[in-house]
């Protein structure tokens, strides 16, 4: 035991010694907080200047129709179009164009509207830079009403504001849950996908981390050193269990940031736009719990698994084109988590979930949108369980074999005639 | 009892017979070398001595106790595959593989200083491995793997590139050792360290023993079948009938006899060649010689 915990001491250490992992550790909350801060500051801050636009009314007596709709203020109470002319009907439709191009092009003038002489022909959005998408849909809406309007009048309707005729209606989505009902905006989904991600980068990248430290043995050739005092097992089980340490440090000191920023968020959120819509995100206790046992004992399966492979080659290039055995099953749930998602309560939903492999990411994602019974949850765990312990003796087999072994990587039946070796 | 004790131990990989049926004793404060050609599968034995490989089949004994995880702590273990962590300080290291050996890390420190200070290290102690030389980093190692003061080291090239200075101070510390009682295995191809420091030897090729036992009753029962002749004038003389094979060197020549000749033939007929001689000496055998006997017969 006392080799074990001086294994992961040196591994822990001089793990969280390296310059890498200090730069990570402050690059994560700090990509995070300029996030947040450029966010903040686009919202309050975003292009003062309005679109200066013109229309040309090719149909006659619409252009009032379309400034109007335009005319809309955004949240922020900023215009986001001056209008700059209006011209009906125009003799020479072409010279009119060109010279509204020529202005464009002069800077004068920012886009212009064509409104067709015959409706059923597009309308046409002329601008110098199509690919501002958030104009598209006031765009969009101010075309369409127009067109209503156009409609309208062809059947002798007059009216002052279509938009006030043509308001749709609000869908609200409230979730229906044991624990009550609550306003559905895009939450669960969020906390869903969210969690899918992080338990798949993290498993992913300390599972690489894993299967680089085992290696380090053999890329330095330190193994037979050691090996002449540390039982194989008692080295794989130190080497895991201190890059463990040293990511879950990582882990907490983001998650930390993470909920110091979110509450600040929301503080100053609540601060300075009393009526904000911003969702109250609400993660349940028991969701934290459920996740926290899934990730630890998904970080395990997939660490020793990485580990393995590790054990089992004697390069890193050796190892890379090895790696796919772990990541193989984490990047096919990545493929199929939006099943789940879509369905949490179908048959494939459930076994998947069961499957310890995929289950630390499907489980606690079914848990976030809809509560399975208890015990799919608990028999997901314990299967996890089980599979880990599988699956960290055979890595210690491997790693008794693989240890001294240098050269050639060794071929997948060659690694299960190891796993058969005492 | 004996340090080490091999009884019929063989050890295939595949198909290459690594080690066949080699049995070896080494007594306790001996200090024995271990011969053989590259491939001979001195590692292979040293590593299953050393409870890394396990014997395909026969009986190894260390101490007195069958090879276990435990026995494999009172042995102190140069590697021939020499590696460090390269990027871990020289002094937190030998700590630390000291601290796995089962000393303090307190104690592993203080010796870690004295041992680095005799070595000349001192300052480089809280240096990263990889700003080291190799052959500091040689040192660093020998360090590491005498530092818990076993019973038993096994020094794999202990002297590989290590200059003068360095590795007469690694033979001095071997010596010391050995007058504390402890028993010592080197396995190295350096012929004339052997003949120095080694009271007893193994010889290994292709995987069996050839030759084993007390290096000076083995270069006794070769007999004095060499002579080493120094002189000026005509060499006509070396072809005679009784010399089996010749060295030459700048300085002289090494002549060996054919079984049963006498050697003062040869200088009888020396002398009536003509030539003038400065030295005329009966010598047994070089260590070199018997090894390039034994490994080229077999």
């Amino acid at each position: 035991m006392r080799k074990i915990w001086l294994v992961i001491k040196r591994e822990y250490v001089t793990r969280v010694k390296t310059k890498g992992f200090v730069i990570a550790t402050l690059m994560v909350p700090s990509i995070g907080i300029f996030t947040v801060v450029l966010v903040a500051f686009l919202a309050t801050h975003r292009s003062d200047q309005n679109v200066r636009i013109a229309i040309v009314d090719n149909a006659g007596g619409l252009a009032e129709a379309a400034a109007r709709s335009l005319s809309g203020a955004r949240s922020n109470g900023k215009q986001e179009f001056a209008m700059f002319e209006s011209i009906d009907r125009p003799a020479s439709p072409e010279a009119v164009q060109q010279g509204l191009r020529d202005r464009i092009n002069s800077g004068a003038l920012d886009a212009y509207l064509v409104i067709p002489g015959d409706l059923s022909h597009p309308f046409e959005f002329h601008t110098k830079n199509p690919g501002n998408f958030a104009l598209l849909g006031p765009l969009n809406a101010a075309a369409n009403l127009t067109l209503i309007e156009a409609r309208l009048r062809a059947r002798g309707i007059r009216v002052d504001d279509v938009s006030e005729l043509s308001r749709g209606a609000d869908l609200q989505v409230i979730k229906v849950s044991k624990s009550g009902e609550s306003v559905e905006r895009g939450q669960t989904i969020g906390i869903g996908v969210g969690l899918v991600i992080l338990l798949y980068m993290s498993l992913l990248m300390y599972g690489i981390t894993t299967m680089r430290s085992v290696l380090e043995e053999k890329t330095t050739r330190t193994m037979e050193v050691l090996i002449s005092s540390v039982r194989p097992a008692q080295l794989l089980a130190g080497k895991i269990l201190g890059v463990a340490g040293a990511a879950f440090t990582q882990f907490t000191i983001w998650i930390v940031t993470l909920g110091l920023l979110l509450s600040y968020g929301a503080v100053m959120a609540a601060m300075f736009n009393p009526g904000s819509t911003f969702p109250k995100i609400h993660v349940p206790i028991s969701l934290l719990i459920w996740a926290g046992f899934f990730f630890f004992g998904g970080y395990f399966l997939y660490s020793a698994m990485f580990a393995a492979i590790g054990a089992a080659c004697s390069s890193e290039e050796d190892a890379q084109q090895l790696q796919w055995l772990a990541m193989g099953p984490l990047v096919f749930t990545m493929m199929i988590y939006w099943t789940v998602l879509s369905d949490p309560s179908s048959t494939a939903s459930i076994i998947l979930s069961e499957i310890p492999f995929c289950a630390p990411v499907l489980m606690p994602l079914r848990i976030s949108v809809q509560a399975p019974p208890v015990w799919q949850a608990a028999l997901s765990v314990v299967l996890l369980l089980l599979t880990t312990v599988g699956v960290i003796y055979g890595s210690a087999k491997i790693y008794r074999v693989g240890v001294l072994m240098y050269g050639k990587r060794p071929t997948i039946p060659e690694l299960v005639r190891w796993l058969r070796y005492s | 009892m004996d340090a080490i004790s091999l009884e019929n131990v063989s050890k295939s990989y595949d198909s290459v017979t690594a080690v066949s049926d080699v049995s070896l004793r080494v007594r306790q404060g001996a200090v024995l070398g271990l011969l053989g050609p590259n491939g001979a599968g001195k590692t292979t034995t040293i590593r299953m001595v050393m409870n890394i490989l396990v014997p395909d089949e026969g009986t190894i004994q260390v101490l007195g106790r069958p090879v276990s995880d435990e026995t494999r702590d009172s042995i102190g273990y140069l590697p021939e595959e020499r590696g460090l962590y390269p990027r871990m300080h020289v002094r937190p290291l030998i700590v630390f593989l000291a601290a796995l050996h089962g000393l303090s890390e307190a104690e592993a420190d203080r010796r870690a200083r004295e041992w680095l200070d005799r070595f000349e290290l001192g300052e480089w102690g809280d240096k990263k491995v990889n700003e080291l030389s190799k052959g500091m980093q040689q040192k660093v190692q020998f360090i590491a793997s005498v530092i818990h003061r076993p019973p038993l080291v096994i020094l794999d090239e202990p002297f590989s590139g290590l200059d003068p200075v360095n590795a007469a101070t690694v033979k001095d510390i071997m010596l010391e050792m050995r007058d504390q009682g402890c028993t010592i295995v080197l396995s190295t191809h350096r012929m004339e360290q052997v003949e120095k420091m080694c009271d007893s030897i193994c010889l290994i090729n292709h995987g069996r023993s050839v030759l084993d036992g007390d290096l000076r009753a083995i270069k006794q029962s070769y007999g004095k079948n060499t002579v080493h002749i120094e002189f000026t004038g005509p060499d006509t003389f070396l072809q005679h009938p009784s010399v089996a094979a010749l060295n030459r060197f700048a300085t002289g020549v090494e002549a060996k006899i054919k079984p049963g000749a006498d050697p003062q033939e040869i200088l009888r007929a020396a002398v009536q060649s003509g030539a003038q001689i400065n030295r005329f000496e009966l010598l047994e055998p070089s260590l070199s010689d018997i090894f390039i006997e034994k490994t080229s017969n077999a």
